[in-house]
């Protein structure tokens, strides 16, 4: 059973939640700011920009020895708190102006909030429970081959409400969404809306996995369907047995998702690589509490 | 001297005997393979065909319509049906070098297997190489290719992190890269509070920061190294996975064709090729790209697998694409490209190792065509070039395509003219075309040769759907083919006229509903062809009967006699009388051509008359001086006079004119005449008779009248049957004369004489007038001399 082409006026939960975007003038934010758009446009949400600039850069460029090393290049070059300042400046325009392009197609009320500080620090302090925060996976020269920097692997474990990490479009996109659930119900219920959101909004098969013991896993089939049926949804749903973490990411390699949802709380965070699963996994994954 | 006596109807008709023929209808004849009577052209095909040499090609002489063609080409069908089929001929894509294709020899009929074999080979590297690339094994390898090396790379950073936060200094990136700061419980310590650290510590720190900011520029500087490295082992990767795919096919071809080296190197070509463009054939929706697999198609050029034994080619336009090949070009988006398989071969590579049959005249007539056909002939190999490139007209990229050798005997067809001229002029004709093959016009009538005739002529029937032939038909068509030849010895060999004449004859005999053709439809049929032929000849009789063009066919004059001449126009010929006149006086021994004078006459025509005064001179004057001033003319001839055959004519009209005495009209004279008298033979006997019967029997008087002809002519009479049946009837005869005094004695019904052993002629004889008559002009001669020296003389007016 799974679920497509449903038509748009099945009620998206909408409230006072607002979608929360991190713009540090990379080209991955850009990409998610594009993202973000486009789901508070469907949720009717206002967005929110956030630009901080980080206290420890703008510190660090206050040192007489301060250098910097070009990240393709390798090759040095002084820096100095001016012209760092001036670059930051430079890019919360940029951030401003791509805001403006994103939100300008689409009706949306926006804002751009400017601050000072540690970036996870400053978006705790602003995102509340209902807020969607979006960001890339990596920021700006993240090292080579880096799929998740640290303020994703924060946030990711810190934010009141939903993270979704952007990642780049892959060579070969793969196709609908996959929830990744366990069978405790505890946080299944968020991740299962939010899981039915992006499945509409993508226009594409929704997958659900349950990670089971075994025992009473029908049951919390059951349980799940009974859900999808009362949200006017249809999807996959597949027990997977309780395995490792790497065990768990082969399982999703299979199913080729194109996006996926996953609680904070299911149980693959509690295992060791539960980050792991998330790096080799280059696609969009949105975390929920 | 005797008159001769008159021939008779046998004599001027040579008829075909009916019992040589032994058959009812030609519907029981075998064919004849070969046609009879050209053994010359047949011994020099067999040659020709079968010399193995350098040089040997052949050049078949004859007059057009002569059956070159057919004969050669049903010769050399037979020839070559026994001989070995050549082999095939592929261009291939040279991986070395793009511009020159490959050129491939296979044994006849595996080119095509080959041509297959490739093409299916494409089609399993479009399907096959793709699958291997999407197969899990392939897409699980390299992305633990691409994890390792992501490993790598990240590792290198991380570890300089690790440094960093062990020795309490940040990494920190920005905007462009990263930079390092000391830090304090996870925080950069502000600049301002760093100031405050003793000297050792900063010293500490930045040293420490030096160091690894090196570390961090020799980590970063090594990733392009790295991704080089990821790049290389992709690409062994992908190598590896097309050689094994390739492995189970490519092993199978190289198996079936290791039996031909080089078509095995090709193989092993194609094989590095695809494995060096592995990755093109990674995306499996839209394909490699053409271009790419175009390079293993097989441009099957020569195709002998439905060839039995050596090829025979007839090649009807030889021009030089045609003979050598040519390389087309496809246009596109406006630029003109081309590549190997749009090689096409010509009638060079078919013919290899057989036979090519051209006209040569067409190959002449053709730009180059003449100079490649040489050169090909001279390296024993072709190479295809353009003719615009040849001439350096365009400058498209064009290829050079691998010479192939061939081996090829060339026929050349033609008329005989041409081959003389091309062995005058052009040096190398032959060195080339050792072989000349001259075919027959005639043949011999013999007694053997009616059977084979008939039997050629039941064949011929058959090629042109015609109705089998009666036994007359058939004897009717071997007397016409001797009329044909002009000899009642020889008959005509020339194939188009048989040939059309039986179509006609079967023509009339449909009209008629009948079933055989019968002598009589090959009577209308040469009736016909004659009638339609027949619009000036009626003209020009018509002017003689209605006197405008005077010719007389009674009575006696002095002076005058009746020539006869031969008109052709286009295929056909025919004859007509011409009034000859003569004057004759004293002078001083000249006889003056009118026509030559007037530029009318050719140079024949002047010696025949320069041989006459001779011949009167040395016959009348002895030692004495010739004292005559005589004219000669053709009345009523306005398009010129050539040829000799009227010297007879000449001679006698002179004679009477000089002797006063009239030859008879009712007689036609021709033949011509050497310096002592002799009547010599001539051409076109049979139409200058028929001519002059027309005229008599238009004119209402035939009863009388003959025609005086050279003895050495009557074999070549095949008169036709309304003439004979005149001759039957005593209304019309023919002399055959061998000396002048038979000719004179016959115009004037006087005794010719002979000289006595002083030269002087009978008493009463012909000749003894024009000698008199001549002594008398020299007497005059020379009185009016004697009166010129004493200064009495007048002019005269022959001076």
């Amino acid at each position: 059973m799974t679920m497509t082409d449903q038509p748009e006026s099945v009620p998206v939960e909408t409230g006072s939640g607002r979608v929360l975007v991190l713009l540090d003038g990379s080209r991955l934010s850009l990409a998610a700011l594009e993202a973000a758009a486009d789901i508070a446009a469907l949720r009717g949400h206002e967005i929110l920009g956030v630009f901080v600039e980080e206290v420890n850069l703008l510190r660090s460029s206050g040192f007489d020895f301060a250098l910097e090393i070009g990240a393709s290049s390798g090759a040095a070059r002084p820096m100095d708190s001016a012209m760092l300042e001036m670059r930051m400046r430079s890019l919360a325009e940029q951030a401003r102006r791509s805001l403006q392009r994103a939100v300008a197609s689409r009706g949306l009320r926006q804002a751009l909030k400017l601050c000072r500080g540690r970036v996870i620090e400053e978006v705790l302090s602003l995102a509340g429970p209902e807020d969607l925060v979006v960001m890339g996976r990596v920021g700006w020269s993240a090292a080579p081959g880096s799929r998740l920097g640290s303020t994703a692997r924060g946030l990711m474990r810190q934010a009141p409400g939903d993270v979704l990490l952007w990642a780049e479009l892959q060579r070969r996109p793969g196709r609908g969404v996959v929830v990744l659930l366990n069978d405790e119900q505890g946080a299944n219920h968020r991740a299962l809306a939010v899981g039915i959101e992006q499945a509409r909004r993508h226009r594409q098969p929704l997958t659900v996995l349950v990670r089971s013991r075994g025992e009473d896993g029908q049951e919390v089939v059951k349980a799940i369907e009974d859900q999808l049926i009362a949200r006017g949804a249809g999807a996959r749903v597949r027990l997977i047995p309780r395995a490792s973490a790497a065990e768990v990411a082969r399982i999703l390699r299979q199913e080729g998702p194109a996006e996926l949802v996953v609680s904070r709380q299911c149980s693959v965070f509690d295992e060791q690589g539960a980050d792991q699963l998330l790096v080799e996994l280059n696609l969009p994954v949105t975390v929920t509490p | 001297m005797t008159v001769p006596a008159p021939l008779n109807i046998d004599q001027v008709y040579h008829r075909c005997p009916p019992e040589k023929l032994d058959f009812e209808t030609t519907e029981t004849l075998e064919d004849l393979e070969l046609p009879c009577g050209q053994e010359r052209v047949l011994r020099a095909l067999e040659f020709g065909a079968s010399m193995e040499g350098r040089g040997f090609n052949l050049f078949v002489l004859g007059p057009s319509g002569a059956g070159k063609h057919e004969l050669v080409e049903r010769f050399l069908g037979k020839h070559a049906s026994e001989k070995e089929v050549p082999p095939d001929w592929c261009h291939v894509y040279n991986f070395k070098n793009a511009d020159r294709p490959k050129a491939l020899r296979f044994p006849a009929a595996q080119g095509r297997e080959f041509r297959k074999d490739m093409s299916d080979f494409t089609d399993e590297l479009r399907t096959a190489i793709p699958a291997t690339f999407e197969s899990e094994e392939y897409q699980s390898r390299i992305q633990e290719l691409q994890e390792e090396m992501a490993k790598r790379q990240h590792q290198g950073l991380f570890d300089i992190q690790e440094e960093a936060n062990r020795n309490n200094i940040a990494m920190i990136t920005t905007p462009a890269g990263f930079t390092f700061a000391p830090m304090r419980d996870g925080e950069v310590i502000d600049p301002e509070e760093y100031k405050k650290f003793s000297d050792e510590e900063k010293q500490l720190v930045e040293s420490k920061v030096e160091e690894l900011q090196k570390k961090l520029q020799q980590t970063i500087q090594q990733i392009p190294r790295l991704r080089k490295e990821v790049r290389e082992r992709v690409h062994a990767l992908n190598e590896e996975m097309v050689q094994i795919t390739l492995g189970g096919p490519m092993g199978e071809l190289r198996e079936k064709w290791s039996h031909l080296p080089d078509v095995v190197a090709h193989l092993d070509a194609v094989r590095e090729d695809v494995v060096e463009h592995a990755e093109a054939f990674q995306d499996g929706e839209s394909g490699p790209p053409a271009g790419l697999l175009v390079r293993y198609k097989v441009n099957l050029l020569v195709d002998n697998a439905e060839t039995q034994g050596a090829p025979v080619i007839y090649e009807d336009l030889p021009n030089h694409q045609h003979l050598t090949g040519q390389i087309e070009h496809r246009a596109r988006q406006g630029t003109l490209y081309t590549d190997f398989t749009l090689i096409k071969g010509g009638a060079m590579h078919r013919a290899s190792g057989g036979y090519l049959i051209i006209d040569s005249r067409r190959v002449l007539t053709q730009p180059m065509a003449w100079e490649s056909l040489k050169r090909i002939l001279f390296s024993g190999e072709i190479r295809i070039e353009s003719l615009e490139r040849l001439y350096g007209l365009v400058s498209t990229t064009s290829l050079q395509p691998e010479p192939i050798p061939v081996s090829v005997k060339v026929v050349l067809l033609g008329d005989r003219m041409l081959y003389y001229l091309l062995s005058h002029y052009d040096p190398d004709f032959l060195d080339l075309f050792k072989v000349e093959a001259d075919f027959e016009d005639d043949l011999d009538r013999e007694d053997g040769c009616y059977v084979l005739y008939a039997r050629m002529i039941a064949s011929m029937a058959r090629g042109v759907k015609a109705r089998p032939l009666t036994r007359d038909g058939v004897a009717r068509l071997i007397e016409h083919a001797s009329r044909l030849a002009s000899d009642q010895r020889k008959l005509t060999a020339h194939d188009r006229v048989l040939r059309d004449l039986l179509s006609e004859a079967d023509h009339w005999a449909r009209q008629d509903g009948a079933e055989l053709i019968t002598d009589e439809y090959i009577q209308q049929a040469i009736d016909e062809r004659e009638y339609r032929a027949s619009r000036i000849r009626e003209r020009s009789m018509e002017q003689i009967t209605r006197g405008i063009v005077k010719i007389a066919t009674g009575g006696e004059e002095v002076g005058q006699v009746n020539g006869l001449s031969v008109l052709r126009l286009g295929a056909s010929m025919f004859g007509q009388p011409s009034r000859i006149t003569a004057t004759a006086r004293p002078g001083k021994g000249q006889v003056v051509d009118i026509e030559r004078e007037a530029k009318l006459g050719g140079p024949i025509h002047s010696k025949a008359v320069m041989i006459l005064s001779r011949f009167l001179a040395s016959r009348y004057a002895g030692d004495g001086e010739l004292s005559l001033s005589a004219s000669l003319a053709f009345e009523q001839s306005y398009g010129g006079v050539e040829g000799d055959s009227a010297s007879v004519a000449e001679t006698c009209v002179l004679l009477s004119a000089i002797a006063g005495v009239p030859l008879k009209q009712a007689l036609a004279v021709t033949g011509s005449m050497n310096q002592h008298g002799e009547v010599q033979a001539v051409g076109g006997v049979n139409e200058k008779i028929e001519g002059f019967f027309n005229v008599c029997r238009d004119s209402g008087d035939l009863g009388s009248q003959g025609v005086l002809l050279p003895e050495s002519n009557v074999e070549h009479l095949m008169l036709r049957k309304d003439v004979r049946d005149a001759m039957g009837e005593g209304r019309f005869t023919i002399y055959p004369i061998s000396d002048i005094n038979e000719a004179i004695e016959l115009l004037t019904g006087m005794e010719a004489g002979v000289a006595d052993e002083n030269g002087d002629y009978p008493e009463g004889s012909f000749n003894r007038k024009v000698q008199d008559r001549l002594a008398a002009f020299a007497k005059v001669g020379k009185k009016r001399d004697e009166d010129n020296d004493n200064g009495e003389g007048g002019k005269n007016d022959d001076d």
